[in-house]
């Protein structure tokens, strides 16, 4: 009960040290809302189906910035500031302060794929409810695999080196993921860098979620972003041992 | 310092050695701290004061020896919930409120203090609504004080704590370490300030090169320094201020020298014989910080002079 309680509480101060600090509410919610209200909506006008695929791209770039940002920029400005290395100290249980991270993190996902659903669903997107559930919960679901690998930057660099660096990653994958602007519109290299991106798979599966794709290679696409995700998880673990050696 | 001093240590390095990069920054280190002692660690840069704290609190573990707290292992959740940490140079996060934050780290206790106690005990009263990110540096040490008593500690760490405050600040602080030492918790602290050592400590321990090089109350280190330190101007030169009669240390801050001596009339007769020049005179019974720089000088000599037998 205890462990519980203070997991909540952890949980609860980054919810609310999130929502106070606008260089990450700004990024992380208004930034999808205004690109799929310009993009989506504003230059599809009247043409659903171009709206409709345009919110399964930006249901995944809603997670990108919470996670990259939070876990990387956001843990490495602790980390300097001894923040982390206090909260290890204390008797915080294992795991409560990436616990209270990725709480944060899914909070404000969740709040901008909410938004994002609801602004599409007045443009005339529609779905069938298994439709939205699957489009929507995999956006938020897409907060593992990105924040873990922030997460990789968070515990590996300087503050300003990883806040540099998460910027650039948060824009390398929205655009050679295909998220911002369909690959099908870009040159063919595009597509070859694509397949490195775990947007670009996440996206695709989105795009099948959704309705706008037939089902396929669904395997493929799961086992490359859980190879990933894999990947991210055992180079954050060894980065977390090695900070208290 | 009393019936409390017999009592089993709850604070224990033995023999520790840590190697950290290349240099070898505990050689052997024995310490052991019980209820209600303060200890003051003191020694020159790089002396392993904070890799021994770092040992303490569970952020290193010894290459060889043991560190124990509590009787168990520094890490485990058990040891953990019983010390408070005051880490040097850390920060908060800036968007919490003061409250909030240490609301948070008082959730980490099973028996945590009050609120209000904490704030006062801190000197935090009327910041509470502050958010941390608008705090001045003093009063982010004094939130980083409240979040190290939070849980009533039995075990409390202080690295460097008083930097960055004003004298008030730092005199409240002062007040509020002894209320809690008086009430049994053991306090481990680390400083540049010497007064500060001298005002919280009942035992000093000076450590150079990973090794403890002395033990005792402050009068017992002062006393290891033999007699009175005169301070001056001059234009002599070191190896020429340590041929004077009767002087057994010489260092120099500033432009002034201290010379630390056994008879101050002997070597004040050959100091203003030598140099009519001498300014800025003073003579008092040596400080706290003579007689560790003087420890500290004869390690090093005794290190040199065994490194050049060997060579």
């Amino acid at each position: 009960m205890h462990t519980l309680a203070v997991y909540l509480r952890e949980a609860r101060a980054q919810v609310l040290a999130t929502w106070r600090t606008p260089q990450f509410m700004v990024p992380s919610v208004i930034l999808p809302l205004l690109f799929y209200g310009v993009m989506g909506l504003g230059l599809s006008k009247g043409r659903e189906e171009i709206a409709h695929m345009m919110l399964a791209n930006y249901v995944i770039f809603a997670a990108i910035a919470p996670a990259m940002f939070g876990f990387g920029a956001g843990v490495a400005a602790e980390r300097e500031a001894k923040l982390v290395e206090l909260k290890q100290i204390a008797p915080l249980p294992a795991g409560g302060y990436l616990t209270g991270r990725l709480a944060a993190a899914l909070a404000l996902i969740a709040a901008a794929i909410a938004l994002l659903g609801g602004l599409a669903y007045i443009g005339g997107v529609r779905m069938e409810p298994g439709q939205w559930a699957a489009t929507l919960g995999l956006g938020l679901g897409s907060t593992i695999p990105f924040a873990l690998i922030g997460l990789n930057l968070g515990l590996r660099m300087g503050s300003q080196g990883a806040t540099a660096l998460a910027n650039l990653v948060f824009l390398g994958f929205s655009l050679f993921g295909g998220l911002w602007i369909p690959l099908q519109a870009m040159p063919a290299w595009f597509g070859k860098i694509a397949v490195f991106m775990p947007s670009y798979h996440l996206g695709q599966l989105s795009q099948m979620f959704s309705g706008m794709q037939p089902f396929a290679h669904v395997e493929r696409h799961v086992s490359i972003l859980a190879a990933m995700t894999l990947a991210a998880l055992i180079g954050a673990v060894m980065a977390w041992r090695r900070q208290d050696a | 310092m009393s019936s409390q001093s017999t009592e089993p240590p709850i604070a224990i390095l033995s023999k520790v050695h840590k190697r950290r990069g290349a240099t070898l920054a505990l050689n052997g280190l024995d310490l052991a701290i019980r209820p209600g002692q303060c200890v003051a660690l003191l020694g020159p840069n790089g002396a392993g004061k904070s890799t021994s704290v770092a040992l303490l609190t569970g952020r290193l573990r010894p290459d060889a020896g043991e560190a124990f707290l509590f009787g168990g292992d520094p890490r485990t959740l058990a040891s953990r919930s019983r010390m408070g940490v005051m880490l040097q140079s850390a920060g908060l996060p800036g968007a919490l409120s003061v409250r909030e934050q240490i609301d948070l780290f008082r959730g980490y206790y099973r028996k945590p203090r009050p609120l209000d106690e904490i704030v006062r005990l801190a000197g935090l009263e009327g910041l509470e609504k502050r958010r941390c990110g608008a705090l001045s540096g003093g009063q982010q040490r004094r939130v980083q004080f409240a979040l190290a008593i939070a849980g009533r500690p039995d075990f409390l760490v202080m690295d460097e704590p008083t930097t960055g405050m004003d004298i008030d600040a730092r005199r409240a602080l002062w007040s509020a370490v002894r209320s809690e030492i008086a009430r049994g918790c053991a306090v481990l602290l680390t400083t540049h300030h010497l007064d500060e050592a001298e005002a919280l400590a009942d035992r000093i321990v000076v450590i150079d090169h990973g090794q403890v090089i002395a033990d005792g109350t402050p009068e017992a280190i002062k006393s290891r320094v033999s007699g009175v330190a005169i301070r001056c101007r001059t234009r002599l030169s070191d190896p020429e201020l340590a041929s004077l009669a009767r002087v057994t240390g010489v260092s120099r801050d500033g432009g002034k020298v201290t010379l630390l001596t056994t008879s101050a009339p002997a070597t004040l007769r050959e100091l203003l014989a030598r140099d009519e020049t001498v300014d800025d005179l003073t003579v008092s019974g040596a400080s706290l910080e003579d007689a560790v720089d003087r420890l500290v000088q004869a390690g090093q000599a005794a290190a040199l002079q065994r490194q050049t037998k060997v060579a």
